[in-house]
């Protein structure tokens, strides 16, 4: 008895150590033979690709303020295969992200995708309180969202960036390759529970360089505040301001109104509204246009300021009959006289008699127009110069008429003005972060005492003599000119349409600002010095606190 | 016997101490990106805050005006 329970004690372990040897040998050949092919197996489920997106660089004004910049924002994606209730999870998602389920709803039923955007880059409170939800088949992931912080301040000028943060129009555009950055790629390893482990076959992103502007913006929120008024006061169609520093041309305000909110582009751009006028527009600029011929006709040793002409009301050019914008008995002006009380009779006579067609236009173009200044945002104009010269030409483009210029040039001309006949390049980017200042382009358009001439003179057309008392400031010495233009149409001038112009320079002495102001179609008024001027006024004196520049004029007693 | 255990427990605890070091830089990057995250969205609020126009418009609402420059004195410094 005892021998058979010895036997069958003996076969059961040989039946457990038989069952153990076998284990034993699967284990060594899983983690022997099969080994390398089981971990190469286990890497491709754990390991995934993944982009390391890359930031968009800030545009910053000039005193560090961030005009552009990203903001994390939370994309939410979804498998609508893997969504049992589609119903349900619109309902949810709509409910915690503000969307409509109606239109939330096809998207998530639809089983032939099994990949659908819920929302692009959503704030990322909403994302976290959807994700809190644990839907199935949803899915979160960082992206970077464009914020424009001062909404409507610079907002034609910097443009925007859209949904996939390209650069697609003003700044953003013309700077896209220095903001954009070079997304990064990482290999991930995860565990069973999702957790990171190892990050292999790093290559980290390269963000975007920063921008830095010329653009100081409070002088440009200043400017767009004083244009929304000017626009409301003449029931006018737009306007258009832009302040310089003659010294160095740097853009400190170039201003558009109507504006919007830069945030808003897309609702812009339907109304037309997203136009940097002071770049990209062209309009005949009317008498501000006189001191290229009076420039020119000083410069070429023809005439003094002190010069004198006999001039009627009005003269005949060829099949145009000119004349000067207030009647007037013939009379003797000085060169100063024409230029202070805006002659179209006297300027015309000086190119017509004179100057010549020839040396106006070479003039013309020695003033920088007919060519783009450079100033770096898409879309600007070269202005319009007339291609044919007829025998009435002489009789309108001395004043203003007849061919067309920007904003930009304009004010280009008047900086250099005021910088002792320098023309420098005009600019809005002081710098990309990481690069040389770009070197600007200059040249020497007046000798210094012709400057110097055209400066007294322009000294002369902001006093009670002038046609802009309205831009005198109390305690500064002002120069500038007014214009005011007819408005071209497909059928000649129209009736009634006139662009009302100013451009300053101030204090006249060594100027430190140069401010131009455009008005279009204002009504009840149409003349520079009433429309432009006295916007000119509160924008520079404005301007003048805020840079700490004192006057020049005799301090008023305290 | 006892040392072969000894140098298995040690490449053990080894592999075990790399892995967490992993998942502590991975949790560190994290971090980073949300500082980073959270840095530029005060950046933003703070451009936001000073915006001129926002500050003009509390300032109007406590009943300030913009001063007119004609009513800015300067003293001169320059003579006793």
């Amino acid at each position: 008895m005892a021998r058979v329970v010895n036997s069958r004690l003996r076969l059961l372990l040989l039946l457990v150590f038989l069952a153990f040897a076998v284990l034993f040998v699967r284990a060594a050949w899983i983690q022997t033979v099969r080994a390398s092919s089981l971990a190469a197996r286990a890497q491709e489920q754990t390991k995934t690709t993944v982009t390391l997106p890359a930031a968009r660089g800030t545009i910053f004004d000039r005193l560090g303020a961030p005009l552009a910049l990203g903001e994390q924002a939370t994309t939410i994606v979804a498998d609508p295969m893997q969504i049992r209730d589609p119903r349900h999870a619109a309902a949810v998602a709509a409910k915690v992200l503000g969307l409509d389920a109606r239109k939330l709803y096809p998207l998530l039923a639809d089983r032939s995708r099994g990949f659908v955007y819920v929302e692009r880059k959503a704030p990322p409170a909403k994302a976290s309180a959807l994700a809190r939800r644990k839907l199935a088949g949803f899915d979160f992931y960082p992206e970077e969202r464009r914020v424009y912080p001062q909404r409507t301040v610079a907002a034609p000028v910097l443009g925007y960036a859209g949904i996939d943060n390209t650069g697609l129009a003003g700044l953003e555009l013309q700077l896209d390759k220095e903001l954009s950055g070079t997304p990064g790629e990482a290999t991930v390893i995860r565990d069973a529970l999702g957790r990171v482990i190892d990050t292999t076959n790093e290559r980290p992103a390269r963000n975007g360089h920063d921008v830095f502007l010329t653009l100081d913006h409070t002088i440009q929120a200043n400017a767009e505040q004083v244009l929304r008024d000017t626009v409301r006061r003449w029931h006018a169609k737009s306007a258009t301001a832009i302040v310089v520093d003659p010294r160095t041309d740097a853009v400190l305000a170039m201003a558009t109104e109507p504006g919007y909110d830069a945030n808003t582009f897309p609702q812009a751009l339907a109304k037309g509204l997203e136009a940097n006028h002071a770049v990209t527009d062209v309009f005949e600029p009317g008498s501000v246009f006189k001191v290229v011929t009076i420039g020119a006709a000083l410069s070429e040793g023809l005439v003094t300021p002190e010069t004198t002409f006999t001039l009627p009301y009005s003269i005949r050019v060829a099949d145009r009959v000119i004349h000067d914008a207030e009647p007037r008995p013939t009379e003797r002006m000085t060169v100063a006289q024409i230029l202070q009380r805006s002659s179209n009779v006297g300027t015309v006579t000086i190119a017509r008699n004179l100057l010549g067609e020839a040396r106006l236009k070479e003039w013309i173009h020695r003033f920088g127009f007919g060519e783009r200044t450079g100033v770096g945002f898409p879309g600007e104009s070269a202005g319009l110069l007339p291609s044919y010269w007829s025998g009435s030409t002489i009789g309108n483009v001395p004043i203003g008429q007849g061919i067309s210029v920007t904003a930009i040039q304009l004010a280009s001309v008047y900086a250099a003005i005021a910088n002792g006949g320098v023309w420098v390049q005009p600019h809005l980017v002081d710098h990309v972060q990481g690069e040389p200042r770009p070197v600007l382009r200059r040249r020497r358009i007046l000798s210094p005492r012709v400057d110097r001439q055209l400066l007294a003179m322009l000294k002369g057309v902001v006093s009670d003599q002038g046609t802009a008392q309205a831009a005198e400031i109390p305690g500064y010495t002002v120069a500038g000119k007014t214009g005011t233009a007819q408005k071209p149409g497909p059928n000649g001038y129209m009736p009634g349409k006139y662009v009302a112009t100013f451009v300053g320079m101030v204090p006249a002495r060594h100027p430190r600002l140069v401010v131009l102001v455009s008005v279009d179609e204002p009504k009840g008024a149409i003349f520079g010095g009433v429309v432009a001027a006295p916007a000119f006024a509160r924008i520079a004196s404005f301007d003048l606190q805020y840079l700490e520049v004192p006057p020049d004029l005799k301090l008023p007693r305290p | 016997m006892a040392a072969f255990a000894l140098l298995l427990t040690g490449v053990v605890a080894l592999n075990v101490a790399v892995l967490r070091a992993n998942m502590a830089v991975h949790r560190l990057d994290e971090e980073r990106a949300q500082l980073e995250a959270r840095n530029q969205a005060l950046s933003s609020q703070l451009s936001a805050a000073r915006s001129a126009p926002r500050i003009e418009s509390l300032a109007r609402k406590l009943g300030l005006v913009p001063a007119p420059a004609s009513d800015t004195s300067y003293l001169d410094l320059g003579r006793p």
